[in-house]
């Protein structure tokens, strides 16, 4: 029975966390428009150094981007559009920034959702196999395998899905569409964010496996594989959730080297590309909302955590 | 002190590298900006791992590549650990309040994953070479300084240093002939395992082109340009690819067990 006071404070702690959440996305944001005007100083030079502007024009972009107000006033500006869902124009096309990511966005979801759920599922797998099986030579292998997926960089892994890919199909360029567009970068990305999941479910499942509730349960008569599946593995799962919440930073730098590697659309090729022709208000805003869903999706994780673990629970 | 067979290799694998970038102009006679033959030849006897795609000689390449794509982090590496140590430092001897500061900042910087960070410098400072070592340096602060700042709060509660402020010895004192090199073999190992970070950052992002000019011998922008001649040259990815793994497993492996003994 859950007493009155006790749930007041628990929802004293799901609000806190809440403004906190809100408090971290505010200074992230704020971060990221000084960092980028500290490195950049005048946003417009780069048009002018590569002729696209003439010093008259370039003045009055700077007017009609607001260039010339005062930084702090242009800091306000930029904060007060964001809370409107405004990240300003493209340098170049003059497009809404946030109609040019809101087009790029479905394809980077459906990429970095399927390359989550793929790297959840290998993660466990990997993670299970190698706390299961130990010292013995499957064990060894998916502890190494889990190794291998923090260490090899994203692009590589890509690259060398392509070439056996390719070698499989006999050529490159053949007609499953579907395999190259979706499911081969899906594994790449997941594979190459499965690596910590496993980690933390192997260590979790080998210190469960020590522990007196187990032998408890072998006492009882439960079976091995039922032990395993789901006495030992329930106490080692909240670690994996904010885990995961952590992964979804990592998702999205993969997605940006995934996208390049496999020539799929996206935000993260929008990112190269706005960095590559120095059109500021796309990189910003990109980077912007980025840090905004890291944090929605940390603060998320954090509850999720707290509903799902009584221990911690009973400690607030 | 046991020293294990993995950590052997581990060891031996990166001072190869490191001789290859030292040794780079003596084994190899061919200037790695300059085509020598026809492009993407094969392996053979000479050259000995072909030629990329402008018929530039690719071992040539890698050697020197070892160099720049082993300073590029080494550098900001350097950056991240100087900067990110004088303000976990700060924060834990400088009293309540600029604890408070420096670890609100780093949190919220911490916000923003640490390799976009660094891409949203490189767009400020522009695509080049020598922006991509500040931007990997300047985008590693935050997460260094978080974890450096733990260090030295287990420091912190040695006797030893309420001993030294017993003595008389000021917070400057304390911080730098105590702390420090109390701190110095966990910040070392720290330092390591960003390195590899540094390291794949590096190649992440020189990768992506966001080094300007690709003509550099490195081995992320390698691996780019290679890409375009996946099926004729495979090993024009399949060399510098495997050779970054390597490096960040080695890297990785070295940095955790460094704890150990």
């Amino acid at each position: 029975m859950v007493s009155k006071s006790h749930r007041r404070t628990a929802l004293l702690a799901v609000i806190r966390r809440l403004l906190e959440g809100v408090g971290t996305a505010w200074a992230a944001v704020t971060l990221a428009f000084f960092a980028l005007r500290f490195a950049s100083g005048d946003p417009v030079a780069s048009l002018l150094s590569q002729g696209l502007a003439s010093p008259e024009q370039a003045d009055e972009i700077r007017i009609s981007l607001g260039l010339n107000a005062p930084l702090w006033l242009q800091y306000l500006r930029f904060l007060t559009n964001l809370l409107h869902g405004d990240l300003g124009s493209s340098l170049y096309t003059h497009r809404s920034v946030s109609q040019i990511i809101l087009e790029q966005f479905p394809s980077t979801a459906v990429l970095a959702v399927s390359g989550l759920i793929a790297a959840i599922l290998l993660g466990l797998i990997l993670g299970i196999t190698a706390a299961w099986f130990g010292k013995r030579a499957s064990g060894m292998i998916a502890a190494t395998i889990a190794a291998l997926a923090t260490s090899i960089p994203v692009a590589f892994a890509g690259i060398l899905s392509l070439l056996i890919a390719g070698c499989l199909l006999q050529g490159p360029g053949s007609a499953n569409g579907m395999l190259i567009r979706l499911i081969l970068p899906a594994m790449v990305l997941g594979f190459a964010s499965s690596g910590p999941i496993a980690r933390v479910i192997h260590s979790g499942l080998s210190e469960s496996l020590r522990s007196p509730f187990i032998l408890a349960a072998r006492a009882r008569g439960i079976r091995r594989g039922f032990r395993l599946l789901w006495h030992a593995l329930k106490p080692s799962l909240p670690p994996v959730i904010s885990l995961t919440a952590l992964e979804a930073a990592f998702l999205f730098t993969g997605t940006v080297v995934t996208e390049t590697v496999f020539s799929r659309p996206g935000l993260g090729r929008l990112l190269v590309k706005s960095i590559l022709d120095g059109d500021f208000p796309i990189a910003l805003g990109l980077v912007a909302l980025a840090a905004i869903f890291y944090t929605i999706s940390h603060v998320f994780a954090d509850l999720l955590t707290l509903v799902i673990d009584p221990r911690l629970r009973r400690a607030e | 002190m046991r020293f294990g067979f993995i950590k052997t290799l581990c060891v031996l694998w990166l001072a190869a590298i490191v001789l290859l970038a030292l040794s780079a102009p003596f084994i190899t006679s061919a200037d790695p900006y300059t085509p020598v033959s026809d492009m993407l030849q094969s392996p053979s006897y000479h050259p000995p791992l072909g030629t990329d795609a402008l018929g530039r000689d690719f071992f040539a390449r890698t050697a020197y590549g070892a160099r720049l794509s082993l300073s590029i982090p080494l550098l900001s590496t350097l950056l991240t650990v100087l900067i990110g140590t004088t303000f976990s430092l700060t924060a834990i001897t400088a009293g309540r309040l600029s604890d408070r500061i420096i670890l609100t900042i780093a949190n919220a910087a911490l916000a923003i994953p640490g390799l976009l960070l660094a891409m949203l410098l490189v767009a400020g400072f522009g695509p080049r070479l020598s922006t991509i070592v500040l931007a990997v340096g300047l985008g590693g602060i935050p997460g260094f300084i978080r974890l450096s700042r733990s260090i030295f709060l287990g420091i912190k509660e040695m006797g030893y240093i309420d001993a030294a402020y017993a003595l008389g010895a000021s917070r400057t004192r304390v911080a730098i002939a105590h702390m420090l090199p109390n701190a110095a073999p966990q910040l070392f190992s720290l330092a390591t395992t960003h390195f590899a970070w540094a390291f794949m950052g590096t190649t992440t992002l020189t990768f992506l082109g966001l080094s300007g000019d690709p003509s550099f011998p490195e081995w992320g922008a390698m691996l780019n340009s290679g890409r375009m001649h996946l099926i004729q040259a495979p090993w024009l990815t399949i060399v510098p690819g495997i050779l970054i793994s390597l490096t960040i497993l080695a890297v990785h492996y070295l940095g955790e067990n460094y704890a150990d003994n």
